[in-house]
């Protein structure tokens, strides 16, 4: 871990997650809570920028739905500059910015995983990770009054991975939640597409598939704090896009994301 | 499957891996744990435990004889007096192991099912019984033979010290901010007594109670009956046990700095020393001389008045406490290019240990 990385991402993080968690009492469950507050917080500072990626995609699938989108590639099927041409052009024209789905997703990255290695450094579980967390807390906290940090919340200990026994046989609820969130997340974001040869909407689909098992697995594995935080930001994500009065619900349906609407031309940029 | 599928799978796998390597496992690597008798050192250092002869520094033997990466060590292993080497494992798995100290061979593991966190801590052998406590805040008391002697004691907080004993009662500190007082039955003796900060290191035994030092920047001293008061503060915290030597308390904290209290006069002795880094490894004395191991890797040697008779340079970061086997004092670097290194009263370096891979 870079000393850069340190200072500016995790350290900053880190504190915030502590000076919450003193602001709640550091009691039991309390880490817990700061880590559902802190992630509530994350969310309002990125708002813009979800707000931005989904303004982005949904352009990008009102484009695919688009019949004179749809013309071009038909018409320009083995000329793959020329398509490109058009594309760059319609972009241009209709002030559709290619990046404004996919550059907020990047710009949050490193907030994701910083705040990953905030959880798991504020628990720290060996001397050693605790003589590195004591030399990351600003004087302005109460260190020695929070420290150790009290990782128990409900049932689970936040600093392990989480699971009931039932019966002798480990279930990992958490890992369950995070996979389930994760897939209706996905499902509500996914926009219906009119287009047979629409990459993004097949991309989507298989992401809508390999996320809630890739973080599902994540969650089995690591430190339930991980797992609190992927299905608190997954609630307010869902929260936000049904705000917005686009959540797909009928795609939570089976068939549901069956494709219905017909192509329609989308106005230009006045 | 068709290649964009497996593009965005392989993407999505990398991420996980990127993930995982760049956050760290849940279950870290610490600084080694050390012990000795006249012919081995006995170290406590990732997947193994070594026995190294303390005449050569040679490798004797490991254990297990192959690492296994659901087992990590790194408490200082405890030597009993019916010739067991005990050692608990922090790693995903967290049994609690007894070794033939000359050869390696394993008496018996426990896995102690009950237990929920590892064995950060050393366990104390008292009256024919183990009493080992657990990162998961229990104390568990165990037979000789491996095999659970009482219930298990709910302290509450991480138990990362081994208890110390006056030879009736038991003292346990615990990173719960307090310190508590158990008698061999196992039933514990008043309130909990609060240190204002966690304590991470063992009490030291004193004629008439115990001196504990702790993240409250203070040290403490405890009677038995609970009653408590601090008797030195700092203006760091205290890792490390204070070291009693006589009438007078040694003790550091991670400012770097050393203090030497006069007991009887509540004074101290000379003005605080501070070598080269922040101190977490406990002092040792050792005749006429004081040794204090830095985070910056030196070893110093100090008289009774405070005075710098040598330092070494050891290397890596040093924060586990020396400990003395016959004429050497023998050190234990973290993140070095050896593990054991030992050093003659002058301060000469006699060998290093570097394992094999």
């Amino acid at each position: 871990m870079s000393l850069l990385w340190q200072n500016i991402i995790i350290s900053p993080m880190t504190n915030l997650l502590l000076w919450i968690y003193d602001l709640l009492g550091h009691g039991p469950h309390m880490f817990g809570l700061a880590i559902i507050l802190f992630t509530v917080l994350i969310k309002l500072i990125t708002w813009p920028l979800n707000a931005s990626q989904v303004k982005g995609a949904q352009a990008m699938q009102e484009l695919q739905n688009d019949k004179e989108w749809q013309d071009i590639q038909k018409k320009y099927a083995k000329d793959r500059e020329k398509i490109a041409q058009e594309q760059m052009r319609i972009y241009k024209e209709r002030g559709i910015n290619p990046f404004a789905s996919c550059l907020p997703t990047l710009v949050q990255f490193p907030i994701i995983i910083g705040l990953y290695q905030s959880i798991t450094h504020a628990l720290s579980v060996t001397p050693f990770d605790m003589l590195k967390l004591a030399r990351t807390i600003y004087p302005f906290q109460n260190a020695q009054e929070i420290i150790p940090l009290n990782s128990t919340f409900l049932w689970m200990d936040l600093g392990r991975p989480e699971a009931i026994q039932i019966l002798g046989f480990g279930l990992p609820t958490l890992a369950l939640i995070v996979a389930l969130t994760t897939y209706v997340q996905s499902k509500l974001t996914m926009p219906t597409s009119t287009n047979p040869n629409d990459q993004t909407a097949q991309m989507t689909k298989m992401m809508s598939i390999y996320m809630p098992l890739m973080l599902g697995w994540f969650a089995l594995n690591f430190a339930s704090g991980i797992a609190i935080y992927f299905i608190t930001s997954n609630l307010l994500g869902i929260a936000q896009y049904a705000a917005t009065g686009r959540a797909n619900w009928r795609n939570l349906l089976p068939g549901g994301d069956k494709t219905t609407k017909q192509p329609q031309p989308i106005s230009k940029k006045k | 499957m068709n290649t964009k599928r497996l593009t965005l799978f392989i993407l999505l796998a990398l991420g996980v891996i990127f993930l995982s390597a760049c956050s760290g496992q849940p279950l870290a690597n610490n600084w080694p744990g050390l012990a000795t008798d006249t012919e081995h050192a006995y170290l406590a250092a990732g997947n193994f435990v070594y026995a190294v002869d303390v005449n050569s520094g040679k490798e004797v033997w490991r254990y297990p004889p192959e690492a296994d990466n659901k087992l990590l060590f790194y408490a200082n292993p405890v030597l009993t007096a019916d010739g067991q080497l005990l050692i608990g494992s922090t790693g995903t798995e967290h049994p609690f192991i007894s070794l033939d100290p000359a050869t390696g061979k394993e008496n018996w593991a426990e896995n102690f099912t009950k237990s929920k966190g590892g064995w950060v801590a050393s366990p104390l052998v008292l009256n024919e019984k183990i009493y080992a406590p657990n990162a998961d805040g229990f104390l568990y008391i165990i037979d000789l033979n491996g095999k659970e002697a009482a219930a298990p004691i709910q302290l509450g907080g991480a138990l990362w010290s081994a208890p110390s004993t006056d030879g009736t009662l038991l003292y346990v500190t615990s990173l719960d901010h307090h310190l508590h007082v158990i008698d061999s039955s196992g039933n514990e003796l008043n309130e909990p007594v609060d240190l204002g900060g966690a304590a991470p290191s063992t009490a030291t035994i004193g004629s008439d109670g115990v001196y504990v030092g702790s993240f409250a920047s203070t040290v403490e001293f405890i009677k038995s009956n609970g009653s408590h008061e601090a008797i030195a503060t700092t203006e760091n915290w205290i890792w490390g046990s204070p070291l009693l030597d006589g009438e007078t308390l040694y003790y550091a904290d991670l400012d770097g700095k050393v203090f030497s209290l006069d007991l009887a006069t509540g004074r101290q002795n000379w003005d605080a020393v501070q070598p080269d880094g922040p101190i977490v490894a406990s002092l040792l004395a050792v005749g006429d001389q004081i040794y204090v191991a830095t985070e910056d890797g030196t070893l110093l040697a100090l008289d009774r008045d405070g005075e710098i008779v040598w330092e070494k340079t050891v290397g890596g970061k040093i924060y586990t406490t020396p400990v003395i086997s016959g004429e050497l004092i023998l050190v234990a670097p973290y993140q070095a290019e050896f593990v054991l290194a030992a050093y003659d009263a002058a301060g000469k370096q006699s060998w290093t240990f570097a394992p094999e891979k």
